[in-house]
């Protein structure tokens, strides 16, 4: 009994008091929501910003799309107002007439090649090499380097049995 | 208790705690339910949509990089039904812009809006400009609605434009029969359009389009189609056509047929049949071409091309050694083979000939002789060098061969070698006389005719290269045969000179084939010629049908090919002979 009555008084000297409990407990909940909601907060706006920016690129192809139809557009527009009917009109109306074999006469120029047909794009060049500009100490790992030492500095023609001049 | 308000907290965590536990269990629930496939499919159907995406079609340009077939924006015309307000609006204002059926259109518009009937397509390929007036119409009576207070004021509520690419041809009919034409479907049809449809059109690709903006990476890029360069000079295809245009009037022939080659390359430069349609009207097709053999005539209508054949009938005698320039004989107006008599083109003898004058006064005699000495085996088989009888490999849809017996085919008589040798009882189209000709302009080396000089795909231009489909003489009888037929030119067919410039060629007058023989009223006039002798930069092949004024081409077509090459050389800035050689002595 007497026993009891000293743990007992030892445990009421060491026991958090209730309301410390609750506010601890408090502090932990509240510290665990406030990590969840910055991880879903810090997660929706990389989400959100990933959705804007995809939404904008479905608009833009859309863009892309309706540039292209414009782009053809014009283009087919500029080809009716250069149409060899419409040039010969206005060459008639600004007063030109047709050339004749008669009315030709031809000078030798030299180094004019005459008129080149249509390129509309480059031809396709060789492929060319891939080249880096960084030098090979950026690149290597360190085995590629170890071996190439070892092949620049030990594997001398005088190691390897190789003939000399 | 009461007094400890840790109970409160306890009973808010149970709450949140279940409902937890409720939304938790619910999303296994659905996961594992009997309907959860139906329900995953059912939720797929808005995940995205399937979508089909049609690059636009490659362009065609001229040599000179005019386009010719390029693509212009059209609209499809439809409702969505669920904003309709006054589909008697609708129905009136697509019946007066676009001219649809009044009562078609209402009904389609009056449709109830449900879930199977969303949307009703009216009308498709609408031009921009009857699209803009809708519009403005759509617009004025939005304003109008505004500032009235009728129940049902009218309205263009609910018409939606789908804009999308459709074909055009800014040069209308110029050079129609070269790029054939695509159909409202998307499929090309003859010429250009029909033979490299599949690299015009380019892959049109379905595509499942996510809704989620996440997945738009997705989403790949749909190759377009293949921009295609022509060897068609469109000014001198102009030049061309106009004189072919002027010369069937002028003539009387029904249909005509002028192919411009530059011998040394295979590149056509103008390639004319008339009549034409233009293709922004191509529905117009059967109405101008009752068959379809007649819209490109130079590849797809063989026809039976009489003397300008005798070209290769002494190009083969020549390169086996049958005959010589000065071969001598004697004519006598009238040859007989295998029970066959066979007569010059005025029924006359012409006395001793050598055989530049055989192809001066273009002798059916002389040639049917010619053919015999050279024989049936050597004459067949450099007719089939020259490509007779076969297709030419030409890039143009619709190609189709002559025929030609050869001995051993149960219906070859001997006789038809005597015909044959002046270009009777055997057929070619233009492109392939041109072909074989070719070889006697281009020191024996036969190209192939091709009208794609270059192909533009994925930014970069790749070149086609010349084509030499044969050998079948050698390059000195190639340079005889030229002089030979540049003598017989001046001296016989002066309409078809050219001043300033020495050009070898022969005409052609052929009878036309019918079911009762061969008509005696109506004729083909053909020539062939090319220029300049010395160092041949074309080769021009005139074809006329059935002209009025004259069954003769020496009167018919040859003032064609001059008109032609007069308007060549100056397109090509090839000045004459004199000049030329003059400056390549500088």
């Amino acid at each position: 009994m007497g026993t009891r009555k000293k743990r007992r008084k030892w445990l009421q000297a060491y026991k958090q008091a209730p309301w410390r409990n609750q506010m601890q407990f408090i502090g932990l909940f509240l510290l665990i929501v406030v990590f969840v909601a910055l991880i879903a907060g810090v997660y929706l706006n990389v989400t959100a910003r990933a959705a804007t920016l995809g939404r904008q690129i479905l608009v833009m192809r859309e863009e892309m799309r309706e540039l292209e139809r414009h782009n053809a557009d014009l283009e087919t527009q500029l080809a009716y107002l250069t149409s060899v009917e419409s040039m010969s009109n206005r060459a008639e109306e600004l007063g030109y007439v047709a050339a004749l074999p008669e009315r030709v006469v031809y000078v030798y120029v030299p180094g004019y090649v005459g008129r080149r047909t249509a390129e509309l794009a480059p031809a396709p060049g060789p492929v060319a090499a891939s080249q880096t500009p960084l030098s090979a100490e950026f690149t290597q790992s360190l085995t590629d380097w170890l071996g190439d030492f070892f092949k620049r500095n030990l594997m001398t023609p005088g190691l390897t049995g190789g003939s000399h001049p | 208790m009461m007094n400890n308000p840790g109970w409160r907290f306890t009973i808010l965590g149970v709450v949140f705690a279940s409902l937890g536990v409720v939304i938790i269990g619910q999303l296994v629930r659905i996961q594992i339910l009997p309907q959860a496939d139906q329900i995953l499919a059912q939720s797929s159907q808005y995940a995205g949509v399937v979508r089909t995406i049609t690059p636009p079609r490659g362009q065609i340009f001229d040599r000179w990089g005019s386009l010719l077939a390029g693509n212009k924006t059209v609209y499809e015309v439809g409702v969505e039904l669920e904003h309709v307000t006054n589909p008697e609006t609708i129905a009136l204002a697509l019946s007066v812009i676009i001219g649809l059926d009044y009562d078609h259109v209402l009904s389609l518009a009056s449709q109830p809006y449900s879930e199977d009937a969303v949307y009703a397509r009216l009308a498709d390929f609408v031009s921009a400009e009857q699209v803009a007036q809708l519009q403005s119409y759509t617009q004025q009576l939005d304003s109008y609605q505004e500032s009235v207070s009728d129940q049902k004021p009218p309205s263009l509520s609910g018409l939606v434009f789908t804009p999308h690419l459709e074909r055009s041809y800014p040069e209308g009919d110029l050079a129609s029969n070269v790029l054939g034409f695509v159909s409202q479907d998307g499929i090309g049809y003859f010429g250009i359009e029909g033979k490299y449809d599949d690299l015009l059109m380019g892959d049109s690709v379905n595509l499942w389009v996510p809704e989620d903006p996440n997945l738009v990476e997705d989403f790949p890029d749909v190759p377009i189609g293949v921009d295609l360069i022509l060897t068609i000079d469109r000014e001198l295809q102009a030049d061309v056509e106009e004189i072919l245009d002027v010369a069937l009037e002028d003539t009387g022939a029904i249909a005509g047929t002028v192919v411009v080659m530059d011998p040394q390359t295979g590149e056509i430069y103008a390639m004319v049949s008339a009549p034409r349609i233009d293709l922004n009207e191509y529905w117009r097709f059967y109405e101008v071409f009752p068959e379809a053999t007649q819209f490109n005539r130079p590849v797809s209508r063989p026809y039976e091309p009489g003397s300008v054949f005798k070209v290769l009938t002494m190009a083969a005698a020549l390169d086996a050694g049958a005959v010589e320039p000065d071969t001598e004989f004697l004519d006598t107006g009238i040859f007989e083979i295998g029970g066959v008599y066979l007569r010059n083109w005025n029924q006359e003898a012409w006395g001793p000939q050598d055989m530049v004058g055989c192809l001066q006064h273009s002798l059916n005699v002389c040639l049917a002789w010619v053919a015999t000495e050279l024989g049936p085996k050597n004459f067949y088989e450099y007719m089939l060098k020259f490509g007779i009888g076969h297709t030419t490999g030409v890039d143009l849809d619709g190609e189709i061969t002559g025929f030609m017996r050869l001995p051993g085919d149960p219906e070859w008589h001997i006789s038809d070698l005597g015909t044959n040798a002046f270009g009777q009882g055997v057929s070619a189209n233009v492109v392939q006389m041109l072909m074989a000709i070719s070889a006697v302009a281009n020191d024996g080396q036969m190209v192939t005719p091709r009208l794609l000089r270059a192909v533009v795909r994925n930014g970069f231009q790749y070149e086609v290269q010349t084509q030499i489909s044969g050998t079948p003489i050698s390059a000195e009888t190639a340079h005889i045969l030229t002089q030979m037929l540049a003598v017989s030119l001046e001296n016989e067919t002066p309409r078809a000179l050219v001043d300033g410039y020495r050009l070898a060629g022969k005409t052609g007058t052929a009878d036309i084939p019918t079911e009762s023989g061969y008509s005696s009223s109506a004729t083909n006039a053909s020539f062939v010629g090319w220029g300049p002798v010395d160092d041949p930069q074309f080769l021009v092949y005139v074809w006329l049908e059935k002209p009025v004024i004259a069954p003769w081409g020496s009167v018919v077509a040859a003032p064609v090919f001059r008109e032609v090459v007069e308007r060549l050389v100056i397109r090509m800035d090839l000045p004459p002979d004199e000049l030329r050689l003059g400056m390549l002595g500088n």
